[in-house]
């Protein structure tokens, strides 16, 4: 009864859903027909695995996990975030299609599943993530950690469609969700920060990616939307993007930095953005070795902190000259991040390469500044 | 159909004379003789700054001046460098 209307309807949502992003480098394996394929597989799997309603295989497998979760960084993140977004973008078109062959329960989970891969899609490409559906990534970050069972089992009824589209994927990425789902209880890269639940925020992440090609910068200033160039001061393009509010540093080296995201994810993302942006002008823009080179946390301990006892006390770690400025600079060895730690008892946290240096780092220092509480 | 051939003529000469000579005293006249102050707000659709020229793409702007105020839907404003920073703007 289902197979029939299959074949007409799946092609469709996939043919001319193509990634806007510039198209894959050669180093990826497959070519996009036999990609396309293996989505079209991946659908058909996972609407099999509805009929048997079977539960999903990992209650950490929530859908927006494989996008924002910093782990995934870690591998092969070319081929990794070339396939995902076509992965959403057609998990995504679902929300076309008429389920109503489908039996009652499946349809209605099939019916969220779409919305949510949609406003995943939505998250991931753009715009704000709804509140209603999805948490926050920052959020989401402490729900894996803390509440994992609750959340994820909330979802995990929303999503037992896309658990097992994540989880047949011979992609990269999915198999890094996989591994994810096994390391994240294990590794303390989870922000479980002591008794409070403070977490520190992201507020600024610098990369640089190579675009391997030697870039005009005077054409680029000239076509381009919201380019700065000014050789006399600077030899670098400045460019920005309202989504994610982003500013980029482009030289004529076809080197680029990319500065101003609050997620691994969005800075991705925003570097690939400049890249196509670069590569719409004519030049042939790749995205080789993107690196995070420094993350900027920051948080707030809820209590003033007695800065000339830190000072004291760890006097080899610490600087504090508050005629200079008005916060104390601890450098912490290990693992090895500077904070500037001041009297109303916010915490700046920057110099990591990781997401998990910065939750390390506030969890080193909490117990310290706890005891150098005023008063 | 309008051929600029023509210019290369005593005629066409004299009038790019001309035209130079306004070229320099307009600059000048809108430096020294231009008091008027005009501020706007608008959303910054885009910008662009290449050989020291600033771009602007303008959006719903309002220009106010003491006696006047209004509302225009899209602007392009082109910003020369001058001594005095001088501008010209087009609808």
């Amino acid at each position: 009864m289902a197979s029939a209307p299959w074949p007409e309807r799946v092609p469709r949502l996939l043919a001319p859903r193509l990634p806007s992003y510039p198209p894959p480098p050669p180093t990826v394996g497959l070519p996009s027909m036999e990609q396309e394929e293996a989505y079209l597989e991946l659908y058909l799997d996972q609407c099999a695995a509805q009929d048997g309603l079977a539960p999903p295989r990992s209650p950490l497998f929530s859908p927006v996990v494989p996008y924002d979760m910093y782990i995934l960084n870690a591998s092969n993140p070319d081929t990794a975030f070339n396939s995902n977004p076509e992965v959403k973008e057609t998990s995504g078109d679902f929300s076309s299609v008429d389920l109503s062959f489908l039996p009652d329960e499946v349809t209605q989970e099939n019916k969220d599943q779409p919305v949510i891969s949609k406003h995943e899609t939505e998250e991931n490409s753009e715009s704000q993530s709804p509140q209603s559906r999805l948490p926050s990534p920052s959020e989401q970050d402490v729900g894996l950690g803390l509440n994992s069972s609750s959340l994820s089992n909330s979802h995990s009824q929303l999503h037992p469609g896309d658990t097992d589209s994540v989880q047949p994927s011979p992609e990269k990425p999915n198999s890094d969700s996989l591994s994810l789902a096994s390391i994240t209880p294990m590794t303390p890269m989870t922000p479980i920060s002591e008794c409070c639940g403070i977490v520190p925020q992201l507020q600024n992440i610098v990369s640089t990616v190579n675009l391997a090609c030697k870039l005009d910068l005077k054409k680029i200033a000239l076509h381009a939307k919201n380019a700065e160039y000014n050789p006399k001061r600077f030899a670098a393009v400045i460019m920005r993007i309202r989504e994610p509010r982003t500013t980029a540093l482009i030289f004529s080296s076809g080197k680029m930095v990319c500065t101003g995201a609050k997620s691994e994810e969005q800075s991705r993302l925003a570097a690939r953005k400049y890249a196509r942006v670069v590569q719409k002008l004519g030049f042939p823009a790749r995205f080789l070795d993107f690196k995070i080179q420094n993350m900027v946390g920051s948080c707030d301990v809820r209590f003033p902190i007695r800065l000339e006892g830190l000072v004291l006390t760890h006097q080899q770690f610490s600087s504090y000259e508050p005629e200079l400025f008005p916060g104390l600079i601890y450098r912490m060895v290990k693992p090895r991040i500077v904070l500037l730690i001041f009297v109303s008892g916010k915490v700046v946290l920057t110099g990591a390469k990781e997401r998990s240096e910065i939750y390390e780092a506030f969890e080193n220092i909490y117990p310290i500044l706890k005891g150098f509480k005023k008063a | 159909m309008a051929y600029q051939l023509y210019r290369n003529t005593a005629l066409g000469n004299s009038l790019q004379v001309i035209l130079l000579q306004f070229d320099k005293a307009i600059n000048s006249a809108l430096a020294q003789r231009v008091r008027n102050r005009v501020n706007f707000r608008s959303f910054l659709n885009m910008y662009r700054f290449c050989d020291n020229l600033w771009t602007f793409v303008l959006n719903d702007i309002e220009f106010r001046e003491v006696t006047k105020f209004i509302k225009v839907d899209e602007a392009k404003i082109v910003d020369c460098d001058g001594k005095n920073t001088g501008s010209n703007t087009t609808e």
